[in-house]
């Protein structure tokens, strides 16, 4: 008894940024529902209280968690290596930034709530990076999936935002039974749920690669592809994306995917054990194949719809898609246990660029928004560099960035990912860092479109608009920049601590 | 009161202060006091112009030989750097020395020659012995180190960073003998035509642009000329071409001014290439260096390239002309001079007669000690010259166009000038004085044909722009002060008895009669010297047809000049005064004297001259030839203008053919211009119907993809569900089946 106590003790004393995070979603769903009376108003200016205690937690998190130590061989629940503290702190960040979009987009009487399903999504990003088990994997994926319904709905309650949440709920329960089906397969050919376990016996015992493994391992990429919006398991994005609050989906094409990328990781590449001899029990032919197969589609699949898109909504969506392809390049080099450190390094890297500009994207649709229209079309976007100059270029840059065009650091990103594909000298990853090219290229056609449409077309509503800019907003699209144009300059802090992970 | 003033300081200085200007006039006076934009480019000129004096007459002379053998101090100046260091306490020695001094140096060394003439054998000991006159150098980016030892900043290095550099263009400025005369003459030239300019041009909306485009030319110009290697004297023989060419189309709203300008950039692409291709043929085959130090500075250099390969500098010195035919106008790209008289006047005055067009004659001079080895080249470089001369002589004959008739003349003239560099070829004794007679006619032409330029733009000031002869003519009333300036000019022009044009024409001549003395080439220089003569009388002839027909016969003034034409103004009559000064005494004053000759003389890698007598007789010659020209200018327009009628239409052919430059343009266009265009209507025939309709197929697959991917993006999630519930079964089928393949 007593040493099962000082177990929990030990395991919670190695994800206390994520207690904390969610020690305060329980503080405000305890206190939210008292500050609002019951037909449901709220003391004008109350979300701005929550917007501070989310930051102040992000903040609490984070400093709790800047001087952790590295866990890596654990055979407990959790396990904290650089990988782990890395996405932790990667979480915090964009965290703020998102705290900081969503700060006018509930109202008073919401806001506590959606804030708090906030910060149980990033708890549970976290939590994912920190599983050493599949259930804890398993459990703190639900983490993200359950509270992300409520945050779709919560803003706003109208028929489109009833019916994205109403598909991301369903499909997403759909993909969580995948990924369950896959953990329930490999638990069968291994006889342990362990994630350190189960790579010490396919390392040790050279585990034939038998049916079970092998339907285990397309059920678990099928199911998180879901989260990382790899083709054919994408479909809710654009639906998602135009219905909910954009705020929402700025979370939802950054976040979902991180957490789905840090699960494969945890998954098929032994990181946390840090032992180079350890191979991953996924590098079967056929796991790469599909893994190949399923980059290309979705480089492809997100780009050609992105072309054909006149929502900005739905265009990021598929854009978003498309990152996830070039994400994908990168996971397919890094399974060769070689190229590790370009390939999952490059995808590493990628995320962090990613987050960066497209959040800042999304961050100027929020600040561009007229007070009796949102950003929808592109007809909304229209001259609005006479109408709002500096946010216009402001876009263009972060534009620029998702094209992967200098300065930006998307060219960077972009150029890594194709490197470490280019340098792994298989012919497959060769074809592949040029359809990655091809792609880079077809996605110019539309993220270029986007800039001519704010540059080269007269403004649709020339009234005169007085709503202000909002000053959390100006601060997310600042960092962002900050970031997107600094990590071109100055890439190499970032890089050499992603390689020091990767090792 | 110049000894504060260092000597590697005065280099930058020239060119630094209209550059200086210029960014001024681009960045401020654009936008302030329009109005006043002259004013800084007038100053700074000025500037540059004080300078370039000092140097001529106080720097430059510091670094000429002397024929006392001092072999240390000659080892030290070979080297530009520690000949700084070492020459500022010389500097204060020879602070107190004068103009005058100057002249007695040149008068003893005068001397010197005769003696080594008389005993020959002397002669050469003599020169075996003395110091040689070395170039001062300058890197205009160093890094002064601790010891004080500067170490230049190279401006292009190419090659192991270590080791020796393949390719190694420090920006040296350097200054010799024919860059400081070169110098005076440009800016001087410059300061004048600038002053006019300013009155002028007052008005025009362009007026800031103007002088910002004049003082990046000044700065190239001298740029051009104190460069001192081959690449950064490429740069600004583009530079100046660019100034050219914004200058032409100065007024770039006229369609005629806008392809002017672009014939004469067009044009002299040709000739850029041959002197780039030339520029690698040196870097080539002087081992990678393209210093004009290194080359020319030791004989030994290049002597050793004669014996191991004694066609290469032929090839090298053919190539270099080329760049020379293009930028002074020498047949066949002539064409572009002529129709570069769109510009502004001044700036015809300036760049299309004065400074920029000699150039190409400065380059070949630069050259000599390549030349003197290429013989071949040599005659090429005369004939070409000949050729031209008598091509544009022919052609200015019938022009109405003022200003195109004094272009053709530019053009004829500068034929002159090559055809006494090329009378080199008759013996390397000729050589120094071959570039010191072209060289002096180049200085002599800048003055009178800036001043021709200048009246003529001064009579179309007053005459609304109308520059047809046949519109007006008697202005010699109405514009007393432009009438005799133009009339000084046109006399120095036509070489008329002592003044400038007749001692500098006279000495080409003289070149090409003892050229043709020559057992080989003598005949090729029989027939240079019959052109030669011919083209003299032609140009005085056709100088006094303008002239006759502008300020003689009855008073016509065209409508557009309104009722009373007015002469110049001060700031344009100044300066027309003073260049027909100039044009009336600089070559009396310089070349009879051998002033100019003897300070030339100077130029490192020159080779040792004889001196050279007037001769009389070519002197006669040429005085019958031109007042026999005037005279016949004056039967023909004044006396009896009935005559010209007669001639016109008994020999309208002829007319026709003059009148159109041999109809050159018109074979250009047919046999060039026309297959090019051809050829570049099948590109774009290519590029739109083919290149463009590939293009447009790729562009167009991605949307058709995308439109076959959007119907099941149809909103229903059921079918989403579907979808990947098959991709999922997909997968799994597709991974089992590889298993069992397994």
């Amino acid at each position: 008894m007593n040493e099962s106590l000082q177990n929990l003790n030990g395991a919670v004393q190695l994800v206390l940024p994520e207690a904390v995070l969610l020690a305060t979603v329980c503080v405000i769903f305890f206190a939210a529902p008292f500050l609002v009376s019951e037909r449901g108003e709220a003391p004008a200016g109350l979300r701005h209280r929550w917007g501070w205690l989310s930051l102040l937690s992000l903040l609490a998190a984070g400093w709790i968690g800047w001087s952790a130590a590295e866990v890596p061989h654990s055979t407990g629940p959790f396990v904290v290596d650089g990988l782990t503290l890395f996405i932790r702190s990667l979480t915090l960040v964009s965290g703020a930034v998102l705290v900081l979009l969503h700060w006018n987009q509930a109202d008073d009487s919401r806001s506590g709530e959606s804030h708090a399903c906030l910060l149980a999504i990033l708890a549970g990003v976290n939590l994912v990076a920190a599983a050493n088990d599949l259930v804890g994997l398993f459990v703190a994926l639900e983490l993200i999936s359950i509270p992300t319904y409520l945050f779709l709905l919560l803003p706003r309650r109208d028929a489109p935002a009833q019916e994205a949440t109403l598909k991301y709920f369903l499909l997403s329960i759909f993909s969580s039974a995948i990924v369950l089906f896959g953990m329930s397969y490999l638990y069968g050919a291994t006889g342990t749920t362990n994630l350190y376990a189960i790579h010490q016996a396919f390392a040790d015992h050279h585990m034939p690669h038998n049916a079970l493994v092998a339907v285990a391992t397309v059920m678990l990429i099928a199911g998180l592809g879901f989260r990382l919006t790899a083709v054919p398991f994408h479909f809710y994005a654009p639906d998602v994306f135009q219905g909910a609050q954009p705020s929402a989906a700025a979370m939802l094409s950054f976040v979902p995917k991180v957490a789905g990328f840090v699960a494969l990781l945890r998954l098929i590449v032994p990181t946390s054990g840090g032992d180079a001899a350890m191979q991953s029990w996924m590098m079967t032919p056929s796991a790469n194949n599909l893994l190949w197969w399923l980059a290309v589609i979705t480089m492809f699949t997100g780009n050609l719809m992105a072309l054909m898109q006149h929502d900005v909504r739905r265009l990021l969506a598929f854009s978003s898609v498309s990152h996830a392809g070039y994400m994908m390049v990168g996971l397919v080099v890094g399974l060769h246990s070689s190229q590790q450190i370009n390939g999952i390094g490059a995808l590493l890297f990628y995320l962090v660029i990613y987050g960066v500009m497209t959040l800042g994207a999304f961050a100027v649709l929020i600040a561009a928004a007229r007070s009796n229209r949102r950003i929808e079309t592109l007809d909304d976007l229209a001259g609005l560099s006479r109408t709002k100059p500096a946010l216009a270029l402001v876009l263009s840059v972060f534009l620029f960035s998702l094209t992967g065009l200098p300065p930006t650091a998307g060219f960077l990103g972009k150029f890594n990912l194709f490197f470490a594909a280019w340098s792994q000298g298989s012919e497959s990853n060769r074809l592949l860092a040029c359809l990655l090219g091809v792609n880079a290229a077809l996605g110019a056609w539309y993220y270029l479109k986007l800039i001519g449409v704010m540059y080269l077309r007269d403004p649709v509503d020339r009234s005169e608009d007085s709503r202000p800019l909002e000053t959390p907003v100006l601060v997310a699209v600042a960092v962002c920049l900050v970031g997107t144009i600094g990590l071109f300059f100055v890439p190499s802090p970032l890089w050499t601590h992603i390689q020091s992970v990767v090792r | 009161m110049f000894d504060w003033l260092k000597p590697h300081d005065v280099l930058w200085l020239i060119p630094a202060a209209p550059l200086l200007a210029c960014l001024w006039v681009v960045v401020v006076g654009h936008v302030v006091r329009r109005q006043y934009a002259h004013r800084p480019v007038i100053l700074a000129i000025a500037f540059s112009a004080v300078l370039s004096y000092y140097l001529l007459l106080k720097v430059v002379p510091e670094y000429f030989g002397t024929p006392v053998a001092h072999d240390e101090h000659a080892q030290e100046h070979k080297s530009g750097d520690h000949a700084q260091a070492d020459h500022k306490d010389g500097d204060h020695k020879a602070g107190d020395h004068k103009e005058g001094d100057h002249k007695k140096d040149s008068e003893q060394k005068v001397g010197d020659h005769k003696d080594g003439e008389h005993k020959d054998h002397d002669h050469k000991v003599a020169v075996a012995k003395a110091k040689p006159s070395t170039a001062i150098s300058v890197n205009v980016f160093g890094e002064t180190e601790r010891d004080g030892k500067v170490t230049p900043v190279p401006w292009i290095r190419i090659g192991d960073p270590q080791g020796v550099p393949t390719l190694l263009v420090l920006p040296t400025l350097r200054a010799d003998a024919m860059t400081a005369l070169m110098l005076v003459m440009v800016t001087t030239v410059s300061l004048l035509v600038a002053i006019f300019a300013s009155s002028y041009m007052k008005g025009d909306p362009g007026y800031p642009r103007f002088f910002a485009a004049i003082s990046a030319f000044v700065f190239s110009m001298c740029m051009l000329v104190l460069a001192g290697n081959f690449v950064l004297m490429f740069v600004f023989w583009e530079a100046v071409g660019l100034c050219s060419y914004l200058l032409i189309g100065f007024w770039f709203k006229k369609p005629s001014a806008a392809a002017a300008a672009k014939k004469a950039f067009v044009v002299n692409r040709i000739g850029d290439l041959g002197f780039i291709l030339g520029i690698f043929m040196v870097w080539q085959t002087f081992d990678g260096s393209i210093d004009f130090d290194t080359i020319f500075g030791d004989p030994s250099v290049i002597a050793r390239v004669v014996t191991m390969q004694p066609e290469i500098l032929t090839t090298i010195c053919v190539l270099l002309f080329i760049g020379a035919v293009g930028k002074s106008a020498q047949f066949p790209l002539h064409v572009w001079l002529p129709d570069a008289m769109e510009g502004p006047t001044p700036v015809s005055a300036l760049i299309h007669a004065a400074t920029m067009v000699t150039a190409g004659v400065y380059l070949v001079a630069r050259c000599t000690p390549f030349f003197v080895h290429a013989p071949t080249a040599q005659l090429i470089v005369s004939g070409i010259g000949a050729t031209t001369a008598l091509i544009a002589a022919i052609t200015a004959l019938t022009q109405y166009d003022l200003k195109r008739v004094l272009a053709y003349s530019t053009v004829s003239q500068l034929g002159y000038m090559f055809m006494a560099l090329g009378a080199a070829a008759a013996g390397k004794e000729f050589a120094t004085l071959a570039v010191t007679f072209a060289m002096f006619h180049m200085f002599t032409h800048a003055f009178f044909k800036a001043v021709l330029f200048l009246s003529a733009g001064s009579v179309m000031h007053s005459m609304g722009d109308v520059i047809d002869m046949r519109r007006f003519s008697g202005l010699r009333k109405a514009l007393p002060i432009t009438h005799i300036t133009f009339l000084a000019g046109a006399l120095a022009l036509a070489g008329f008895p002592l003044l400038s044009g007749f001692w500098s024409k006279d000495e080409i001549l003289a070149i090409i009669f003892e050229a043709t003395k020559h057992p080989k080439h003598g005949e090729f220089f029989k027939v240079i010297l019959g052109v030669a003569l011919l083209t003299s009388l032609m140009t005085a002839f056709y100088t006094f047809r303008a002239y006759f027909m502008t300020f003689w016969g009855p008073e016509k003034f065209p409508e557009e000049a309104g009722h009373h034409p007015h002469d110049a103004p001060p700031a344009m009559a100044i300066p027309l005064l003073l260049l027909g000064i100039a044009a009336l005494v600089v070559g009396g004053a310089t070349g009879p004297t051998h002033l100019y000759g003897n300070y030339l003389a100077h130029t490192p890698g020159l080779p040792a001259a004889h001196h050279h007598e007037p001769n009389v007789p070519m002197m006669i010659i040429s005085s019958v030839l031109a007042i026999a020209g005037i005279s016949l200018a004056y039967l023909c327009y004044v006396a009896s203008p009935g005559i010209s009628r007669n001639l016109k239409s008994g020999m309208s052919w002829l007319h026709t053919c003059s009148q159109e430059g041999l109809k050159l343009d018109a074979i250009y266009l047919r046999w060039i211009v026309k297959p090019l265009r051809l050829v570049a209507q099948i590109s774009e025939f290519i590029d739109r119907w083919v290149i463009d309709v590939i293009v447009d197929c790729v562009g167009f697959l991605p949307g058709l993809f995308g439109a076959a991917l959007r119907p099941i993006h149809n909103g229903f999630v059921q079918s989403y569900a579907m979808v990947m519930l098959i991709g999922l079964v997909v997968c799994l089928v597709t991974a089992l089946r590889v298993l069992a393949g397994m």
